[in-house]
């Protein structure tokens, strides 16, 4: 990770004022520093691969059965075992991976712009948009989501697309809230009144110095919402409301594996394993990229 | 201090009749009791299914209102929760299973806020300390944790324990062993089952208060009402429980009410797997099962966790912040 690093070391002047880097690379190099992060980022690399050619490396396909490997332990054929139906476990988990993948990314995308438009805007707007607004999030945060989201998704049986909506309208608003919070703090900072007096345009403000502290949250949120739905997205799947057979998400190879954990432990230490490892990996490249973007950083500025 | 305790809970109160109600026509849109009795043989008619859910006031033929003010009409007077599709009322399952998932949601609550802010005022005491890296890392592990996947460990840990030791050492399914009898015998076995269950929910719960109140309690100390606190005299540890401490823990006592939802979201996947005959459970089968007046049933119960959870919540930061009059 260390490669990236730009070799810049001015030795020529006597007292060199430290070099000016652009916002992109000093982005870059303060998350490059950070050893964590670029561990999730390596694992994180790992496993889409594994999503995006793992069902192609194997001869067997996800959905294919071997019936002359029922329940089999990992071994040369089946790199993972098999499960009670003959099912290859190495490309089920690839298929899985990938539908939690996809299904993740999007909502945690749709997730974001959602929030970002509402908070920001109540925060801007004001007045009765804003009091309204609040109300409804405040609202949607007590009613029992989750039993919402079963409810439904449960109705439509397992279409992962819907999926992707339901956790969509049901996973914006504590963002919303956050976001509406940081925006009214950002809309009253001594720096924007101070570029208000100075006659800056307002567009202007909000692109160099409003979203440069919001941009951070975004991306930050961004990361972590995909662990946020990823987790539900499991508990759903593996109650038998989210995603379900024939199609296959990691939640719902858990609730297969749990039935026979004694039996066929790896049938659940797959998907297990596969899960934890995705949600940590997440998680250390938002903390890389919360310390990288956070405008009030010093580190890695310069040398 | 009572009429603000009365205040807010009539604004809970409110909030919950809301969220009941609202879901009540939520899960007469997306269920179907009619489903449960096409499986049947002989067919049913159109008109003998109707005509067997009324009783119930689950009809087809009456509108969601209807239905809605004959539901309503049976909770206001008799307390009358309703029944499912083929009959069984709620009111029989209810009691049972409040009991179970309420106290596996209380303890899960109450130890996870308690160890996470020991374990939180104990690392920012120690910055940069050998407990604060390795417990920051372990945290991290366990925040990303899917409940399933840490109940199903425990289960595969206690089987392997059992076989260890050759007899059953932790319960695995259920909340307590039929046939046992007697005070102390039941309370060793009820307590035996709640070992597992209790410590997923904690394990999963804990690390959120654990890295707020660290974070909290980091920039308490060096606030500037903390160091007029040394300068009187006082020690630093005096220093920060009498000062620095109460004032971060403001911010934490006030979100455990909006932690309730998520930790009865994690008893649902808990009791799954532990086999719990709980709300939890009570909350998968009636939705798999289109028992509209049970789905209603779980909602108000999720809904009325969260309000005491609001409701202690806000005792305890009267209690702690100096600037919340209670009057």
């Amino acid at each position: 990770m260390i490669t990236t690093l730009p070799t810049s070391a001015p030795d020529d002047s006597p007292a060199p004022p430290p070099p000016r880097l652009g916002r992109a690379r000093l982005y870059v190099r303060r998350f490059a520093r950070n050893r964590p992060a670029g561990a999730g980022v390596v694992i994180f690399l790992v496993l889409f691969g594994y999503a995006a050619i793992g069902g192609h490396v194997s001869r067997w396909n996800w959905s294919d059965q071997d019936f002359l490997a029922l329940t089999e332990p990992p071994g040369a054929s089946h790199w993972f075992g098999t499960n009670q139906g003959g099912n290859d476990v190495f490309t089920q988990s690839a298929h899985g991976l990938q539908r939690s993948l996809v299904i993740a990314l999007s909502v945690s995308v749709l997730t974001v712009v959602i929030s970002a438009v509402v908070g920001a805007g109540a925060a801007y707007l004001g007045g009765r948009v804003e009091r309204w607004t609040l109300a409804v999030i405040h609202f949607l945060l007590v009613v029992p989501a989750f039993l919402i989201l079963a409810l439904v998704s449960n109705r439509v049986s397992g279409d992962w697309r819907v999926l992707i909506l339901l956790l969509t309208l049901f996973g914006w608003m504590f963002t919303a809230r956050v976001i509406w919070s940081v925006s009214t703090s950002l809309r009253e900072r001594d720096y924007v009144l101070m570029a208000e007096f100075m006659g800056v345009s307002r567009r202007r403000i909000v692109a160099r110095h409003i979203i440069p502290h919001l941009g951070a949250l975004l991306i930050v949120n961004l990361t972590l919402g995909v662990v946020t739905t990823v987790l539900s997205e499991t508990a759903l799947s593996f109650l038998g409301f989210g995603v379900k057979t024939p199609d296959v998400s990691l939640g719902s190879l858990l609730a297969d594996g749990s039935v026979t954990i004694s039996s066929a432990p790896w049938l659940f230490a797959a998907p297990a394993g596969l899960l934890v490892l995705l949600t940590v990996a997440l998680t250390l490249i938002g903390d890389g990229l919360r310390d990288a973007l956070d405008p009030t950083s010093t580190a890695g500025g310069h040398g | 201090m009572f009429r603000y305790v009365a205040r807010k809970a009539a604004g809970w109160l409110i909030m919950i009749i809301l969220a009941t109600n609202a879901t009540f026509f939520l899960a007469s849109w997306f269920l179907d009791p009619r489903s449960n009795y096409r499986e049947l043989r002989p067919v049913r008619t159109d008109e003998q299914i109707a005509h067997a859910l009324e009783p119930y006031g689950l009809s087809p033929s009456w509108s969601v209102v209807h239905r809605w003010w004959y539901w309503l009409s049976d909770v206001v007077l008799r307390f009358d929760w309703g029944h499912s599709p083929t009959g069984v009322p709620v009111n029989s399952e209810i009691p049972q299973r409040a009991l179970v998932s309420g106290q596996l949601i209380l303890l899960g609550t109450v130890s996870a806020v308690v160890l996470g802010i020991a374990l939180g005022v104990y690392t920012a005491t120690r910055q940069y300390g050998a407990v604060d890296r390795a417990g920051q890392a372990v945290s991290i592990v366990l925040f990303n944790i899917p409940t399933a996947v840490s109940a199903l460990a425990l289960v595969l840990g206690a089987v392997w324990l059992n076989q260890r030791f050759g007899t059953t050492v932790l319960h695995v399914a259920g909340a307590n062993t039929p046939g046992v009898e007697g005070t102390w015998p039941t309370v060793v076995d009820r307590a035996d089952h709640l070992v597992l269950p209790t410590l997923n929910l904690t394990l999963l719960g804990y690390v959120s208060w654990h890295l707020t109140q660290r974070a909290l309690l980091l920039d308490a100390l060096n606030a500037d009402f903390v160091r007029t606190a040394r300068a009187t005299g006082l020690t630093r540890s005096q220093a920060i429980r009498r000062h620095a401490l109460r004032a971060s823990l403001i911010p934490t006592v006030t979100s455990v009410a909006f932690s309730i939802p998520a930790v009865f979201t994690g008893a649902i996947v808990t009791e799954t797997v532990f086999g719990w005959e709980g709300m939890g459970r009570y909350f998968t089968q009636t939705i798999s099962q289109n028992n509209v007046d049970g789905v209603v049933a779980v909602a108000a119960f999720g809904a009325a966790a969260t309000a005491v959870g609001a409701i202690l919540s806000d005792i305890a930061t009267v209690a702690l912040d100096p600037r919340v009059r209670a009057s």
